[in-house]
């Protein structure tokens, strides 16, 4: 409600009638924060530090509490070289002739640095595939935030909203597009044959490299998407004075927009190294055992192999490494300045000739060279994303059209016959786009109110804010699987309570609360900075000419944050849309399926319809990301 | 059709199953009431082609008053062997779609206190004496039915590769970067090929062997699908998978050439499923009689063609079509674990040869 309207319910000034409504609004919103808090806490703690916890707590299970530990970081399969660094941790002086006689292994040759063998371990090789993924995805990411944040041009507004699709998708869909796009008889062959290119053999002779493009075509749009959001903030005066000043382009680039920029690309790579050292699916599906990461070992030991004691300890061996990561992170955003929230560069046109952009005839044809030499660039750019993200998809929706001889409805058929007289225990399409999109407008209203009461508390100071927001930040850091794990047996199978009951949650509610869990982290993180930059005396104004402090909070901090919480709407709207491994383990009534799920069921000997269904999913989503972008803009600007 | 694996232990037969056995509750009288079927997503999934609405409707048929209620848990029986070990309900009567492996790895994690599956007293399974005694799983609790079998074996493009015939074949340069295999952890097929290497090598030469084959560039999926549609996508000339692959080529229009079949040492691994009644449940006569039923050579017939697989029971009691009979192979020599022999063994076997794979 705003005040405009207030003041014109009344028909007239403020009196002393509309101060005390003031007051019983002000009350009530002020029990309702409480609420949300209260009930914020309870979902945390029943559908998130509980699973986890009973996971967590067979890593304890052995005869002393830690000989787990021990055991799996004294074993150079999991920790490579630093086994005999935790097997006798006071030889110093034999680990540091061993580092001496490692780097005395090291030739510089003509074919570059050649360098002993060095045995990374399961641990080493997963951090080693992260930190890989995390570079190619800020590198082929960043462009894009560059040409969406500076330039102009129609249907940018679309393609920002799409970058969020990929998130989407389930691992094994995009496994198999992959397969179908740049496999030996893949999409990408086909074409370089037409231009007379003999067959590559991308996934056949460098699996590791493909496992690395699988997770850029992840995380380099939530690189983009961060860091464009971040970059259409930017204070742009500050440039232009500091261009006034005499500063050149790249100047100002590095003094004034890089140091605002820094906190979003920092984030980017954060998030992006934290799900791709917990990767499985696409490691699985792609790379096989041989790239086998952490996770991979775990998600066997749990589901296949039911050995839970060496499961639970690599798990809070992750989660331990994971929340290390984060709260470094952390201290280094509290350290940051805080961006002053600017209305970002001013848009060139993509298209048209650079004497129409540029201010002045005579500096339009010195700046003509230069302009198109970016545009080239971008062109550039562009081939590498189409060929990166639409060849997947494009591979994938192909299949879902086409069969050994050609063009066919086939699979499309299947989906409306299956539709129309599917058993009832059968996956019907229909239902699970209905649950996918329920669960997810859902989501998004329980996982905006949490991650803002999330981040409210969690915007303080110092060291322990640093702390409470590592804390918070646990669904990143705990993988998938663990987590699904967690509630299966805690919630699914139930926990057992004194006088013979049972508790027990299954079907939609606990679907959601699961997604809302996995989903608040991302409104924490896209609204606690803006939070924290907000200048404290606005707020203070507020507060002196008599505003509550929960007035204060909704008419002046969360108007400033709106659109960190749009855009946390939007990644918990993805997120809810493409989760998998807990809404399958949910899911166990037969109505409570989801897009996903569908896929994941259908891939089977019926390549066909699964794509078809993936095309489907892909679809749906894609609309829906444009509509939630477009209403979230109209939050932004009113 | 989730192909999941598994074997026999040839020699301990049928007659054992006899010792021992636990008397009928009630007996006598029509059956009724809803039997809940457990099993795998691709038994029911689709009405035309999978054995599950075949049997349903035809059990259905025979008894007036029955309902057969299909579930398909997620993650298969470790779901119920899960809810087991937390004290929570497991909502079905029978289990349909086990394996050895499964057996054993059950007994393993549960312990000799918890069960959860019941002996099946045969006396009340007639059909049962038609089994083939090479396809009995050798559980010492008699609690598994087999009623269908694959075999594990190559498939290869004759027009990329000659037919691989030893196991000594596959780590020859001719054979470089040809082979796509599965993870034995996740996949039945995976591990069927694992166990049949440990079969020819021994438990001192196998993890050599796989050495050998990883330095020859065997590429190693997560799940058979995976590895079969990477081979579909020719993006291999060989897989390990059944036997009864020409079958689905067939009726799928592929090429005969690319859907060749190779029986290694002039083997192949046999990988029955069974069946097997849950402990507790009201509806032990009613499972019985549904077992006898799954066993008559009418439904085994059915099954075999809807879940390309062999039958259970003995050929004289299966007409099988014709397109079956051709296309469909049966190694010279089957081989396969019984649950002895993979009792305390499996799980270390596989985890070595994981680590061996995954070392980095």
């Amino acid at each position: 409600m705003s005040r405009g309207e207030r003041g014109d319910g009344t028909g007239g000034g403020p009196s002393a009638d509309d101060g005390k409504r003031a007051v019983s609004t002000d009350r009530a919103l002020r029990g309702l924060a409480v609420a949300a808090t209260v009930v914020t806490a309870f979902v945390l703690l029943l559908v998130l530090y509980f699973p986890v916890g009973l996971v967590f707590a067979e890593a304890f299970g052995g005869a002393r509490p830690f000989d787990s530990f021990v055991t799996t970081l004294t074993d150079p399969f999991y920790t490579g070289v630093l086994a005999e660094v935790f097997a006798r941790p006071l030889a110093v002086g034999y680990h540091v002739d061993n580092v001496l006689s490692w780097f005395g292994g090291v030739s510089v040759g003509l074919d570059g640095i050649d360098t002993p063998p060095l045995r990374k371990g399961l641990f080493g090789f997963t951090a080693y595939q992260a930190a890989l993924s995390t570079v190619a995805s800020v590198a082929i990411g960043l462009p894009g935030a560059y040409v969406l944040a500076n330039f102009e041009f129609r249907g940018r507004r679309t393609l920002r909203s799409l970058t969020i699709v990929p998130f989407v998708l389930p691992g094994i869909m995009v496994a198999s597009g992959f397969y179908a796009a740049f496999g030996p008889t893949g999409l990408l062959n086909d074409t370089l044959a037409l231009v007379g290119v003999g067959p590559q053999q991308l996934i056949e002779t460098n699996p590791l490299f493909v496992v690395i493009l699988a997770h850029a075509f992840y995380n380099a749009p939530l690189v983009t998407r961060v860091a464009t959001a971040a970059w259409e903030s930017v204070d742009y005066r500050a440039v232009e004075t500091a261009r006034s000043l005499g500063a050149s382009r790249r100047r100002a680039f590095r003094d004034v927009v890089l140091p605002q920029l820094r906190p979003a690309i920092a984030t980017g790579a954060l998030l992006t190294f934290l799900f791709t050292f917990l990767t499985f699916p696409i490691v699985l599906a792609i790379g096989g055992l041989e790239l086998a990461t952490v996770e991979v070992w775990v998600y066997h030991r749990l589901t296949e192999t039911l050995a839970f004691e060496e499961a639970a300890t690599l798990a809070v061996l992750e989660t331990v490494i994971s929340l290390g990561v984060t709260y470094a992170y952390l201290r280094y955003e509290s350290a940051q300045r805080a961006a002053s929230p600017g209305d970002g560069p001013p848009r060139e046109p993509l298209f048209g000739r650079a004497s129409d952009v540029a201010g002045s005839p005579a500096v339009g044809s010195r700046l003509a060279g230069l302009l198109d030499g970016r545009r080239l660039a971008i062109a550039g750019y562009a081939v590498v994303v189409f060929v990166l993200f639409v060849g997947p998809l494009a591979a994938m929706v192909l299949e879902g059209f086409t069969d050994g001889s050609g063009f066919t409805l086939r699979h499309y058929e299947f989906l409306l016959q299956r539709q129309a007289t599917g058993a009832s225990f059968q996956t019907k399409p229909l239902p699970a786009i209905r649950n996918s999109l329920l669960f997810a407008v859902a989501t998004v209203a329980v996982a905006v109110p949490m991650g803002l009461v999330v981040s409210v508390a969690s915007t303080g100071e110092g060291r322990w804010r640093s702390l409470l927001e590592t804390a918070t930040m646990l669904p990143f850091a705990v993988s998938g699987i663990v987590f699904g794990i967690g509630l299966l047996r805690g919630l699914v199978f139930g926990v057992s309570l004194a006088g013979g009951w049972r508790f027990v949650i299954t079907g939609g509610v606990a679907i959601v609360a699961a997604h809302a869990v996995a989903a608040y982290p991302f409104v924490v993180r896209n609204v606690a900075p803006q939070l924290a930059g907000i200048d404290h005396r606005l707020v203070e104004s507020a507060r002196s000419l008599g505003a509550s402090r929960v007035r204060a909070f909704l008419d002046v901090e969360l108007r400033l944050a709106a659109t960190g919480l749009v855009a946390g709407a939007a990644f918990a709207f993805a997120i809810s849309i493409g989760e998998f491994d807990s809404t399958v383990i949910l899911a166990s009534d037969a109505g409570s399926y989801t897009m996903p799920v569908a896929v994941e069921r259908y891939l089977g000997r019926r390549f066909g319809p699964a794509m078809a269904m993936g095309t489907v999913l892909l679809v749906v989503t894609a609309a829906s990301f444009v509509v939630v972008d477009r209403l979230g803009g109209r939050v932004e600007r009113g | 059709m989730r192909r999941r694996a598994f074997l026999s232990g040839a020699g301990s037969v049928g007659a054992l199953s006899l010792a021992g056995c636990l008397t009928q509750v009630g007996g006598g009288g029509e059956p009724s009431g809803t039997l809940t079927v457990a099993t795998y997503e691709s038994f029911v999934d689709s009405p035309s082609s999978s054995p599950g609405a075949w049997i349903k409707d035809n059990f259905e048929a025979e008894y007036d008053d029955v309902t057969v209620e299909y579930v398909t848990p997620e993650n298969g029986v470790t779901n119920y062997v899960q809810r087991r070990q937390q004290g929570a309900s497991v909502d079905a009567d029978v289990y349909v779609g086990l394996n050895v492996d499964d057996l054993v790895t059950i007994d393993a994690t549960l312990g000799d206190d918890t069960r959860l599956f019941r002996e099946i007293d045969r006396d009340f399974v007639p059909n049962a004496e038609h089994l083939r005694p090479e396809l009995e799983f050798g559980d010492p609790r008699s609690r598994v039915l087999p009623y269908d079998t694959g075999y594990i074996s190559l498939v290869y493009d004759e027009g990329e590769v000659d037919e691989p015939t030893t196991f000594a074949d596959l780590t020859d340069p001719a054979y470089e970067d040809a082979l796509l295999a599965q993870n034995a952890q996740s996949a039945d097929s995976g591990q069927a090929f694992l166990l049949w290497t440990i079969n020819e090598f021994g438990t001192d030469g196998y993890l050599d062997y796989w050495r050998d084959l990883q330095a020859n560039g065997v590429r190693i999926l997560g799940s058979w699908w995976e590895a079969y549609s990477a081979y579909l996508e020719s993006q291999r000339p060989m897989v390990v998978s059944y036997s009864t692959d020409q079958v689905f080529a067939n009726v799928d229009d592929l090429p005969m050439s690319r859907h060749q079949i190779g029986f290694l040492e002039d083997q192949g691994y046999a990988n029955p499923e069974g069946m097997a009644v849950v402990e507790g449940t009201d509806n032990v006569d009613l499972a019985t009689d549904f077992f006898d039923f799954m066993l008559r050579g009418e439904t085994q017939a059915e099954i075999a063609v809807r879940n390309v697989q062999f039958p259970a029971v003995t050929d004289d009691q299966v007409d099988l079509e014709d397109s079956f009979a051709q296309y469909a192979f049966r190694p010279p020599e089957p081989v396969s674990f019984g649950y002895e022999e993979l009792e305390g063994n499996l799980s270390g076997w596989v985890e070595e040869w994981a680590r061996t794979i995954a070392s980095n």
